[in-house]
């Protein structure tokens, strides 16, 4: 990990520089430009507001604020993997012309989702003030919530990276994932809606806590439990160790499958 | 290391050369079952061993696919080699046919960047040269278009003028000459004459016999690998000819 630590270091320049080009080539030709990531989650709270507010009837406590942040931190999720994905396959000119390590794309693909989550941090806090909702003092611990998650996103991109290299069904294998953890995790509906067992299993799912997390310090003041931080915490790091090892298998080679 | 910029020995490099190529799992996991081996192994470079001076200007000739690209991007470290070790002396920074790697939806300014930041260079220093790496292009009216605009002439001029403010040690060169038209070969020679007096050294890749003869002080010819001539331009030259004649018979 110490090597890796020391390249980052060198070559932190580009790693910004990349977080923005990524920013640029995905709304290139778009008018609206950045303001797609925020547009894009608001659709998602209209329809999800509209579908289980008035079709569905939930009853959940400042519902859209609670809509809103879980599905903020999913797109956290979402972003950063799915361009992690392509971000070495699709610098495969770069890499063939001109030595760098590796894990900067996808270590800069963590970085664009982290500048498209503050953008929607921001618009969360705008819905706050026009729904006059204050939030309580503990949001401040969204922070650390946020870091674990950025651990958990990098983990799996650095293994994503390379693998799509290697492997191009990763891509549609993810696209499923991901679809399938937006239902499963506790965005539009409440965790304790689930029947016990099927509670028991999808616990296990990182994301979930993570999730369940954020709804903790931002609606209602409390703090999650002393496990489920331990349990999230050991999980993350597990995935982060495992994500290193199959980047660090393939890496070296990974330029001639190109 | 004092002498020599760069030193090469007994490197060699394979590569897998996959008849038919498994890229999806499945294909992967069904061709586990099935025991023959389904591609063989390609020797790309086959021991070799070389050194070039500081100052010295070192040409490589060969026919296609006879291990010269992939021996520059081991120079480079875009390839590891097998075996063998790979000595190099301060910034490599790589020409090859096909630009500096650039991005073809980024504007030529964003290129530079970006290729530049790769290649080691801080921010600041680029915004301060900037303007001259365009200059030295003669792409002053294309410095805000996107590079897919452009042509490969063009293309490659950037890539030339934005490694050469690199400033390297050692610059390695592929094709890239041929490319460009008549006044920026001019210019591409003056600028490999100023690199050899300043006491840097250049590998050049050509097909043009004139080239190496004029501008190399020593050259190299590979055969399918491995190292066939070394020594003055001439003689190489000679050795490399013989060998495309005795393949037209």
């Amino acid at each position: 990990m110490t090597t890796i630590r020391d390249e980052m270091w060198k070559f932190r320049g580009i790693l910004f520089n990349f977080a923005i080009t990524d920013l640029k080539i995905r709304y290139k030709n778009s008018v609206l430009g950045i303001l797609w990531s925020v547009v894009e989650p608001l659709l998602m709270l209209g329809v999800l507001f509209f579908v289980f507010s008035t079709m569905f009837k939930f009853e959940i406590e400042h519902f859209p604020i609670y809509l809103l942040s879980g599905i903020i931190t999913y797109n956290f999720f979402k972003n950063g993997t799915n361009i992690a994905l392509a971000s070495l396959s699709n610098r495969s000119s770069l890499i063939t012309q001109i030595y760098f390590p590796r894990s900067i794309p996808a270590i800069s693909s963590c970085l664009t989702a982290s500048i498209m989550l503050i953008v929607e941090l921001v618009i969360l806090g705008i819905f706050m003030v026009v729904l006059q909702f204050t939030p309580p003092l503990t949001i401040i611990f969204l922070i650390p919530i946020y870091l674990l998650a950025f651990v958990f996103v990098l983990g799996i991109s650095l293994g994503l990276s390379v693998l799509n290299v290697k492997f191009k069904d990763v891509e549609f294998i993810w696209g499923i994932v991901l679809h399938a953890g937006f239902f499963l995790t506790p965005i539009f509906y409440q965790f304790d809606m689930l029947p016990e067992n099927v509670r028991n299993i999808l616990q296990l799912s990182p994301m979930v806590q993570i999730v369940t997390m954020v709804h903790h310090v931002t609606l209602y003041g409390t703090f999650p439990s002393l496990n489920s931080i331990l349990y999230t915490s050991v999980s993350i790091f597990l995935i982060l160790g495992i994500g290193y090892l199959i980047f660090r298998k393939y890496q070296a080679r990974i330029v001639e499958e190109m | 290391m004092s002498e020599y910029s760069v030193r090469v020995k007994n490197t060699s490099k394979k590569f897998r050369l996959y008849h038919e190529k498994r890229t999806t799992i499945y294909e992967s996991l069904v061709g586990s079952f099935n025991r023959k081996p389904h591609y063989e192994t390609l020797q790309v470079l086959d021991n070799i061993s070389f050194e070039v001076k500081k100052g010295e200007s070192f040409g490589i000739v060969g026919r296609n696919g006879s291990g010269k690209t992939t021996l520059l991007r081991i120079l480079s470290h875009i390839y590891q080699a097998d075996s063998g070790s790979v000595e190099t002396d301060g910034i490599v920074v790589p020409v090859l046919a096909l630009g500096l790697g650039f991005h073809p939806e980024l504007t030529a300014t964003t290129n530079i960047y970006q290729s530049s930041i790769l290649l080691g260079i801080s921010k600041k220093q680029i915004t301060e040269n900037i303007d001259e790496i365009i200059k030295f292009a003669e792409l002053e009216k294309f410095a805000d278009v996107k590079l897919k605009n452009f042509s490969s002439g063009m293309q490659m001029r950037l890539a030339f003028a934005t490694a050469v403010q690199v400033d390297p040690s050692i610059l390695l060169l592929d094709e890239v000459i041929a490319v460009g038209d008549l006044n920026f070969q001019k210019k591409c020679r003056a600028v490999m004459m100023d690199f050899k007096e300043r006491g840097k050294s250049i590998i050049l890749v050509s097909h043009s016999p004139s080239d190496i003869e004029q501008l190399c002080d020593r050259a190299m010819f590979l055969k399918n690998g491995h190292i066939d001539a070394i020594g003055k331009p001439p003689e190489v030259l000679d050795a490399y000819r013989n060998y495309m004649d005795s393949l037209q018979k």
